[in-house]
């Protein structure tokens, strides 16, 4: 079992600086130091590691678009985790907080930046406390602040709770929100790493991202290339939630079978049942159906298979399940958090939610779903942030894959009460 | 030249046709140069892209998705397409969306007629909706303001009022609050979103959620008459529409011209016409109690004035404009009292200034070419709101630089880098150390002036190293002789060797620029023409034409009151409120054997007069004006009146005196002033039309700088007294029934914080304010306005009677402050 960010994840008081340079913790400062920053950015192209939020876009070409000479320029850890399904990166900053502040001093290092942030999702409170206390055991220790370790860079870090609000993961929205303004995705171009903070070049990545960079700067990039398949480099954390025996995160190679994380790290479908569907990135990507289930976990063998990694969330599903009521949750979720700047999203989401709503009600009728695939249609690549085409992945795919669902529904409705 | 063209413009392909638009152009304007409509409801040029309405979802060739022409800037070879089954689905889809919570109450909606969002759906609309549910139920008709009403059901969130808010205003007053489909405009806390230019809101909105609560339910668009006019209060003359129905005022908005106003109004343009429905409007001439007819009252007033002429002389005569009148009414009235009566006691202001600059006169739009804007006693914001708006855009947006020069703070500050705070009283002293650093002559000393050598010397090198300066002046704001040592600075600036300059002379009344061009002034003829001038060729006045210097409004009440002027005519001024003097001011126009007061409100001169003639003003009057920027521009009348023209009520009197000119329309009054007034020659009705036209600048003759400094010695126990203009002013035209009551401030007075605690003054205080024999109830201010030494006594009424505290020789005023 290759673990690179869970390994020693439960040894009691990792959150304490101690225990953490105990387990080998900060050794990657020094030897980054000794490098020009350019050749960290060159390991982690190298390594081949990809954004773990969701997109999956090269870390290191992410970080060598960054406007050249233009200071300041910031880094933003997104820890604003709120995809459901998704709770690895909680974990992370719950148990090894230290692991995340290396991540972003190494990555500040790298990108020359001496300002960053750690932007943690408002429900987080408890972890943004963990969080603010390792910031100060850092900074005791000479590994934050000014001339770090006697190297001459300077890296001053702060954590930013956010406010509740799912479009605030949406790194655009996260700046905004960062600067004080109403959590609403920006214009793209131009991409942060042109204009984001403040105008100024900007890294945005994700938490689970961040911590595999000390791995890498540790034990070279070609160690992390090593693991996992020809494209999907490394390891991957995966939230198992719904029907299994033991849900949770679990740390898997790159390109291990769907059907092997649920038989043996989640233990199996509960109660013996049979897997009837499973979402494989987060509520954002198409539900796929159990024929799939061997599908490799690695991002283009999940393109392939009609879906998308996403952050990693994997959604099982038994077969006494009705999926129509799951797309119905998803779909007032996104209702909910829609942050109503554009059109499509903020009138798709709850005009979809309310024939969704009749449907599970059983005052459905047939020509709905029809009216469900155009409204979709209607939202597809036409609203301004992804947010809206991940709502319709729920609903496109369910109606594909288990139209029998929707269908049992409607032929069971109740003649409208006149 | 070509090469420089091809790289600063693209060309690209819409619809099969070939485009050519400047570089950065967004796709849905090049569209619209070409005629091609691509919908939008957020877009608008002057708030930039947005693309959260979706609506102008476009095919790009090797763009793999649809995507939005607002927020896309043109490239080269581009092609577009507006027209596939792609975009036409995308558009239904989009306005299905847009409707599919709007409640569809047209038939009683005020933006029926002219609502972008009927239009849209009109042309590129699905025919029906397939939405089958309650619609969202959000509030009605509720008050954002006392003269906003936003109607929640209507909103479609396109956010064009909140980027408005946010962008050209400055102030985020106006935001979105909630989430998704909750989401709404509203303001922190449900205050009242009162600014200055919140009506802009109204023409914006591509629905009909933002009304205008005066005009809501009173008239269809479709049934309005709509005239093409200028606002008559400040002296930005900013373009809107008047719109009428049978006569009747029913709303102004907008009409975009960028030379002058950007596209924008205040609200003081928006709401403050009640005065034209006003029951203290003067309705007919009458002569004590007894009412007239036009002609009666213009013979009995000629003959009066002819017998005091023939007892007295010509200069027992005199007359008071205003910067408020127009250019054909101004022009004809001195024309009446200089070649008809022939008497040089002219002028329209109490302040001293000159016509013309030493340096070229620039207009609005030069403040955004500039990359120096120098501000120097001028409070934009309170006098002359349009221009705010212009700075904040030159310098949030562009690359200018706004430096502020002034005895009080504005809320202009905090854009400027730096703003400078002299003390009141020592702009003379202030002036003359800059111009003497800029030509490295020893200047005065700055002890007085509460400024360091080291700012001033930063000043001049900050001047020097602009390319292009744009002086804005408020010559009201000025004390003393100033004036002149402003023009010195200007002619100074003017000379230096890598700095061009130019400046707007930025008084706040309407057409104080046209006043002065039309040689309202005791001492000058139109286009700034001296007198010794007049002397010398008077092939355009007649041999007849008066050359002995004038008396100064102020000299003019002075010479009332000690009897040796005996008649005087008053045209749109209210000297008992406006002028400095106090009680002498009465006692002197009580003195006078004529008084003839030609105005358009009831005032406390008119009740004093012997002869009153209704004067028609704004809304019903035409002609044109000169605003700050030298443009003269074309006001039209939306309304009629029972009376007159003024410019034919001015020609009757001065057809008695023997001018028998024959003016068929105001133009031709026009069309004597091309021929007449230096840097008028261009300025013919069909130039003008559209935009104004720019008059050439007027060169100035500069006054001479007076000998000595004013020594302002401090007074012991006294305070130097700045009286600052303040928008909302409850005056004769904003009256107490006004729109814009609800902006009304009490009386105050500013008090720097080391005064007030000398004082034993504190904030909240109700303190009096003593001059002169006069007092001014306010309520204390600790805000440091202005330096120590000083207080600001904004004037916010007529009844307040700030002006009662002034001694009328422009000298600095001290005041006494007690609790």
């Amino acid at each position: 079992m290759t673990q690179i960010l869970f390994k020693g994840i439960d040894t009691p008081n990792l959150t304490s600086i101690d225990v953490y340079e105990k387990q080998g913790g900060y050794a990657a400062l020094a030897k980054a130091f000794a490098k020009e920053p350019d050749e960290i950015v060159e390991m982690v192209k190298a390594s081949g590691l990809r954004g773990r939020g969701g997109a999956g876009f090269p870390c290191g070409l992410k970080w060598s678009f960054l406007a050249k000479d233009v200071f300041p320029r910031y880094l933003c850890c997104n820890s604003d985790e709120s995809e459901p399904g998704t709770c690895k990166d909680r974990e992370l900053l719950m148990k090894t907080p230290h692991l995340c502040i290396e991540g972003m001093i190494l990555c500040a290092y790298a990108c020359r930046i001496e300002t960053a942030y750690n932007y943690i999702r408002g429900e987080f409170e408890e972890y943004g406390e963990i969080m603010d206390r390792a910031i100060a055991e850092a900074y005791e220790r000479g590994y934050l602040g000014k001339n770090i370790m006697g190297s001459g860079f300077n890296l001053e870090m702060y954590t930013h709770m956010g406010a509740g609000a799912y479009i605030c993961g949406e790194e655009s929205a996260l700046l905004t929100s960062l600067e004080g303004g109403r959590g609403e995705p920006r214009m793209k171009p131009p991409f942060p790493a042109v204009e984001g903070l403040y105008a100024k070049p900007t890294i945005v990545n994700n938490t689970e991202t961040l911590c595999v960079i000390p791995f890498i700067v540790n034990n070279g990039p070609e160690a992390y290339a090593a693991i996992g398949t020809e494209k999907s480099k490394g390891t991957k954390l995966v939230s198992v939630s719904g029907h299994v025996n033991k849900p949770g995160n679990y740390e898997i190679v790159l390109g291990t079978p769907i059907s092997e994380i649920i038989d043996k790290f989640a233990g199996g479908i509960r109660n013996g049942n049979k897997l009837k569907a499973f979402i494989p990135g987060g509520s954002s990507v198409p539900m796929l159906p159990a024929d799939k289930v061997d599908t490799p976990y690695d991002y283009e063998s999940l393109v392939a298979a009609g879906s998308m990694l996403g952050s990693g969330a994997l959604i099982v599903m038994d077969d006494t399940t009705n999926v129509v009521a799951e797309v119905l949750r998803i779909t007032s979720f996104y209702m909910h958090e829609s942050c109503g700047k554009c059109t499509p999203c903020r009138e798709g989401t709850r005009w979809m939610h309310q024939i969704l709503l009749e449907i599970q009600n059983k005052v459905g009728k047939p020509e709905q779903l029809d009216l469900l695939t155009d409204i979709c249609d209607n939202m597809s690549f036409k609203c301004f942030c992804p947010l809206g085409d991940a709502a319709i992945a729920p609903v496109l795919s369910s109606i594909k894959y288990f139209r029998a669902d929707y269908e049992e529904l409607l032929a069971s409705a109740k003649a409208p009460v006149a | 030249m070509e090469t420089t063209t091809q790289q600063d413009t693209v060309t690209l392909t819409i619809d099969g046709k070939t485009v050519t638009v400047p570089k950065g152009t967004m796709v849905v304007d090049a569209a619209k140069t070409i005629d091609i409509e691509i919908p939008v409801f957020c877009y608008l040029e002057k708030l930039g892209p947005f693309g959260c309405c979706r609506m102008c979802l476009v095919e790009v060739e090797k763009m793999p998705k649809l995507t939005t022409a607002c927020t896309l800037a043109v490239n080269h070879d581009m092609v577009v397409k507006t027209t596939t089954e792609k975009v036409v689905k995308a558009q239904q889809g989009m306005l299905e969306f847009t409707l599919l919570n709007h409640p569809l109450d047209c038939p009683v909606c005020d933006k029926g007629g002219e609502c972008p969002l009927q239009d849209n759906t009109f042309k590129f609309g699905p025919p029906d909706t397939r939405m089958e549910y309650q619609r969202q139920n959000r509030d009605k008709a509720t008050p954002l303001s006392p003269v906003i009403t936003i109607d929640r059901e209507r909103c479609i969130a396109c956010q064009r009022c909140t980027r408005y808010s946010e962008i050209i205003e400055k102030d985020q007053a106006l935001v979105m609050l909630d989430r998704g489909f909750q989401n709404r405009v509203a303001t922190f806390n449900d205050q009242p979103y009162d600014t200055r230019f919140s009506g802009n809101v109204i023409d914006i909105c591509p629905v009909g959620a933002l009304t205008n609560t005066d005009f809501r339910f009173t008239a269809r668009a479709w049934d309005l008459t709509n005239a093409s006019t200028l606002c008559g209060h400040c002296g930005c003359n900013c373009n809107m529409t008047l719109g009428t129905r049978l006569n009747e005022m029913k709303r102004i908005t907008t009409r975009p011209n960028d030379a002058v106003d950007d596209g924008w109004i205040c609200d003081k343009a928006r709401w403050g016409y009640d005065f034209t429905k006003s029951k203290n409007r003067i309705q007919k001439p009458r002569k004590g109690d007894e009412t007239l007819t036009i002609q009666d009252a213009c013979r009995q007033v000629a003959a009066g004035l002819k017998k005091i002429v023939e007892q007295y002389g010509a200069d027992g005569v005199g007359f008071i404009g205003s910067g408020y009148g127009l250019n054909e009414e101004l022009y004809l009235y001195q024309k009446l009292f200089r070649t008809g009566i022939g008497t040089n006691n002219i002028d329209h202001k109490t302040y001293l200034d000159t016509p013309g600059l030493p340096v070229p006169q620039w207009d609005l739009p030069a403040v955004e070419a500039a990359d120096l804007v120098l501000l120097i006693a001028s409070d934009p914001t309170e006098e002359l709101p349009i221009l705010d708006l212009r700075i904040k855009k030159a310098v949030t947006r562009l690359a200018t630089q706004l430096v502020t020069l002034n005895d009080q703070t504005t809320l202009m500050d905090d854009y400027a880098t730096p703003s400078l705070r002299y003390n009141i009283g020592s702009d003379a002293a202030v002036f003359s150390a800059l111009s003497a650093v800029l030509s490295g002559q020893p200047g005065p000393g700055l002890e007085a002036t509460g400024l360091e050598s080291g700012q001033i010397q930063s000043l001049a090198d900050t001047l020097k190293a602009a390319k292009k300066v744009c002086v804005i002046y408020n010559p009201a704001g000025l004390t003393g002789a100033s004036i002149h040592h402003l023009k010195q600075l200007l002619s100074v600036i003017g000379q230096l060797p890598d700095t061009e300059c130019g400046a707007l002379p930025s008084a706040p009344a309407t057409n104080a620029l046209g006043a002065m061009d039309m040689g309202v002034l005791p001492d000058f003829y139109p286009g700034g023409l001296p007198l010794a001038d007049v002397a010398a060729s008077q092939k355009d006045w007649g041999e007849n034409a008066p050359v002995k210097p004038g008396w100064t409004a102020l000299e003019m009440i002075e010479k009332a009151r000690s009897g040796e002027l005996k008649a005087l005519v008053i045209f749109r001024s209210n000297p008992l409120v406006d002028f400095p003097g106090g009680a002498a001011v009465l006692e002197a126009l009580q003195n006078l054997e004529l008084l003839v007061v030609h105005d358009i409100m009831e005032t406390e001169t008119s009740r004093v007069a012997h002869f009153v003639i209704p004067s028609n003003g704004p809304g019903f009057d035409e002609g044109t004006t000169t605003n700050i920027g030298g443009r003269v521009q074309q006001r039209t009348r939306g309304l009629v009146s029972d009376n007159p023209h003024d410019w034919k009520i001015i020609a009757m009197i001065a057809r008695e005196f023997g001018d028998e000119t024959q003016y068929k329309n105001v133009f031709d009054v026009t069309a004597e002033i091309a021929s007449k007034v230096n840097g008028y020659a261009g300025i013919k009705r069909k130039a003008i039309r559209r935009e104004g036209k720019t008059r050439e600048t007027i060169a100035s003759v500069n006054g001479r700088l007076p000998e000595a400094e004013p020594t302002v010695a401090d007074v012991a126990g006294s305070l130097k007294l700045r009286v600052a203009d303040f928008l909302f002013c409850h005056d004769k035209i904003l009256d107490a029934d006004s729109h814009l009551a609800h902006q009304f401030k009490p009386s105050s007075v500013h008090l720097h914080e080391q005064d007030a605690s000398a004082l034993g003054v504190k904030a909240g205080d109700e303190v009096t304010v003593f001059a002169e024999g006069w007092s001014v109830k306010a309520e204390a201010v600790i805000s440091n306005r202005c330096n120590p030494g000083g207080v600001v006594l904004p004037k916010i009424s007529d009844q307040q009677g700030v002006m009662g505290l002034i001694h009328p020789d422009h000298a600095v005023q001290w005041v006494q402050i007690k609790k």
